[in-house]
């Protein structure tokens, strides 16, 4: 296991690490070597120190020493301590049906029902009034319209425990960025969202509801996907737009469904979607969850260099498709670590990098996240990380990777705002509040932008 | 009624048309035997779904809509069957592994098999290995079916193995699991009899057991 990252000064690590993440992600260059990016979901960092995974996801706080054993014994490019995305502080509080935590402490999403058939006029209708006025309600049981001050009590106890839990977490990453020199961006360092037909199916729908209604009803539900866009491309933007700005949006429903219901359904908003970002100088990165293997001719038409993290499929095909356009991560397969030898998974890695890397836009990284410290055995998995560092290094740096982004390539039509009673802006408010102070402008907008992703994460 | 026409069309998931021709059927005050035989063109039909599944032309989503299909058909045919006389092709316990909360191929396969004339128990969610015991007890079964989506319900699943043997009633049952981190060698790591990925595949697995049964 590695000892080579402490020894050397995390300022000058750090400065390599943005220089290989920015020539791939951004430059269009050749970088160094090949960027590492691997990390462990909260679950599996508690379990790596032995800690309570239930205490953990509370006070994650204590999960300090754990997390920094890990950066000591793992090698990665960017923080392998990740956070999470599901605190139970801020959804037990709500009594949530769509995240609920399992007998053996790991949140999980069950099949749920948010939004009826008969809805989707007033979801096409008044989008944002129907996540908030049915939606929200129906999967977040201490929202009870009905009970409108424990509702209001509930709320202001999730919210604070969704800010609180987030900065926890995010400081304690940060501190660890710092003291090991990890690259800052990353998967999820940019704004985060779904594609619309994803959105309206995980929570809103269910998988076996929309499943039905792309056969019953799918001009509703194309309607659908238009009229909840402005929220989820909004839900997605981040907020401070650089040449650096990313949004990742995992892709969940289109290896479920037939190509023709795909091309028709799915993939026109989605399509809209990138191109908006990429027309405002945002890269999305996606994952590709399943295999996308018959949608490759579909991914290649994305903005240039959208990273594209696969889960399986042939790295061979993958490239040659899409490796001089797209940035490629992922595919590398983790159950390999548990049922492999350590040589069988360095020669794994080899013949990943030897296949992929050729013409950089590629970053390494794992098929999926392993959910439990179990689900590896980290004597293979550092051996893996520690061999890509040392083989995957170019001979031909700084030369032009492929194909060049620019933003000015992309035109989209403006699309519906977001309007709505729960939505304010600040022209709207000083009209019912003349005598407010312009002053008053970045807080309140600040707030009310903070309730509207607060809101929308809920249903993510 | 033209039980071919009715086998393709719910082949070809054509929702409407099915229930049409099946609300006619059921009008017409047809005798236990017709009526049989309809039920045996319905599974049919869901014969021609898993093929087209296994061919790669349909996919998770065209198999939750016909395990939809096939139920909204069976609750039009019960009208005029009579039950007691309903033979089952066999019995299964169904639910997911200890920990595990999802369900959406759980169901897939309770539909399938359903249409495929088992009897199927179904546990619902986050299932511990006492819980499928008690049910073997309870019931005459042939098969217990878990699934599960997390890596973590490879150990739940063995779990539940285990305590199928300590409750001297593994040999009673076949035991069959599937969801995505099922491969041979966590099978066999289980101690499970069969696994699948693929419902269709799998409902065939049990088929093949229950006839064995039968030669027996």
């Amino acid at each position: 296991m590695s000892d080579v990252k402490v020894l050397q000064d995390p300022k000058e690590l750090q400065e390599e690490r943005t220089s290989i993440f920015h020539d791939v992600y951004f430059n269009n260059k050749i970088p160094k070597r090949v960027p590492v990016s691997l990390s462990l979901p909260f679950e599996a960092i508690a379990e790596f120190g032995e800690l309570d995974i239930v205490e953990a996801q509370w006070n994650s706080a204590i999960a300090e020493e754990t997390a920094d054993k890990l950066c000591q014994t793992l090698y990665s490019d960017v923080n392998p301590f990740s956070g999470s995305l599901r605190f139970p502080s801020f959804y037990q509080a709500l009594k949530s049906q769509s995240f609920v935590m399992g007998s053996n402490g790991f949140f999980q999403h069950p099949e749920v029902v948010g939004m009826l058939d008969e809805e989707y006029d007033y979801l096409i209708e008044k989008p944002y009034d129907c996540l908030l006025e049915k939606v929200i309600p129906r999967q977040y049981k201490a929202l009870d319209l009905n009970d409108p001050v424990n509702m209001a009590i509930s709320f202001a106890k999730s919210l604070l425990g969704f800010t609180n839990d987030f900065m926890t977490s995010g400081q304690l990453g940060g501190k660890l960025t710092e003291k090991y020199g990890y690259y800052a961006g990353g998967l999820l360092s940019g704004g985060f969202t779904e594609a619309p037909f994803d959105f309206l199916a995980d929570q809103l729908r269910s998988f076996k509801g929309v499943s039905m209604d792309v056969r019953r009803m799918p001009e509703k539900v194309a309607e659908a996907c238009e009229a909840l866009y402005p929220i989820v491309f909004k839900k997605g933007l981040p907020a401070n737009i650089t040449r650096e700005s990313t949004v990742f949006i995992p892709l969940h429903m289109p290896t479920f469904m037939r190509e023709k219901d795909f091309a028709k359904l799915w993939w026109p908003s989605f399509k809209k979607m990138l191109d908006e970002y990429a027309s405002m100088g945002v890269h999305a990165s996606i994952f590709c969850e399943d295999d996308w293997t018959r949608y490759l001719d579909y991914l290649y038409e994305l903005p240039t260099d959208t990273i594209m993290m696969f889960e399986y499929g042939d790295a061979k095909k993958i490239k040659e498709k899409l490796g001089k356009k797209h940035i490629i991560t992922g595919l590398y397969p983790v159950t390999m670590l548990k049922t492999h030898t350590k040589q069988q998974c360095i020669d794994k890695a080899k013949e990943m990098v030897d296949i992929l890397a050729p013409g950089g836009k590629y970053v390494f990284g794992l098929d999926k996240h392993p959910l439990s410290i179990g689900d590896v055995n980290m004597e293979n998995f550092c051996a893996v990380a520690e061999y890509v560092r040392d083989y995957a290094v170019y001979s031909n740096i700084g030369e032009t990777a492929g194909l060049q982004f620019n933003k000015e390539d992309y035109k989209v039509l403006p699309s519906r705002r977001l309007e709505s009673k729960y939505f304010k802006r600040w022209d709207q408010y000083k009209v019912e509040n003349p005598r407010v102070s312009d002053f008053g402008a970045p807080k309140l907008q600040g707030y009310e932008e903070m309730i509207f992703q607060y809101l929308i994460f809920l249903l993510l | 009624m033209e039980l071919k026409t009715l086998s393709q069309m719910i082949g070809d998931l054509e929702e409407d048309q099915v229930l049409e021709m099946l609300n006619t059927f059921v009008s017409s005050n047809p005798s236990q035997e017709d009526a049989q035989k309809v039920v045996n063109a319905c599974q049919e039909g869901m014969g021609i779904v898993g093929e087209l599944f296994e061919k790669g032309e349909y996919f998770v989503g065209d198999l939750i809509f016909a395990g939809e299909l096939l139920t909204a058909a069976m609750d039009v045919l019960k009208l005029v069957m009579d039950s007691s006389g309903e033979e089952k092709t066999g019995t299964i316990v169904l639910g997911t592994a200890h920990g595990d909360l999802h369900d959406i191929s759980k169901n897939i396969f309770k539909s399938m098999a359903q249409a495929a004339g088992f009897e199927v128990y179904d546990l619902e969610i986050d299932q511990s290995a006492s819980e499928f015991v008690e049910k073997v007890k309870e019931v005459q079964l042939d098969i217990v079916g878990m699934s599960g989506v997390l890596t973590l319900a490879i150990d739940a699943m063995k779990d539940t193995v285990e305590a199928l043997v300590e409750a001297g009633l593994r040999n009673e049952v076949k035991v069959i699991i599937r969801g995505n981190p099922v491969t041979k060698e966590s099978c066999e790591h289980i101690g499970a009899d069969a696994f699948t990925t693929n419902a269709a595949e799998g409902v065939k697995i049990c088929q093949g057991w229950v006839k064995q049964y039968v030669r027996c």
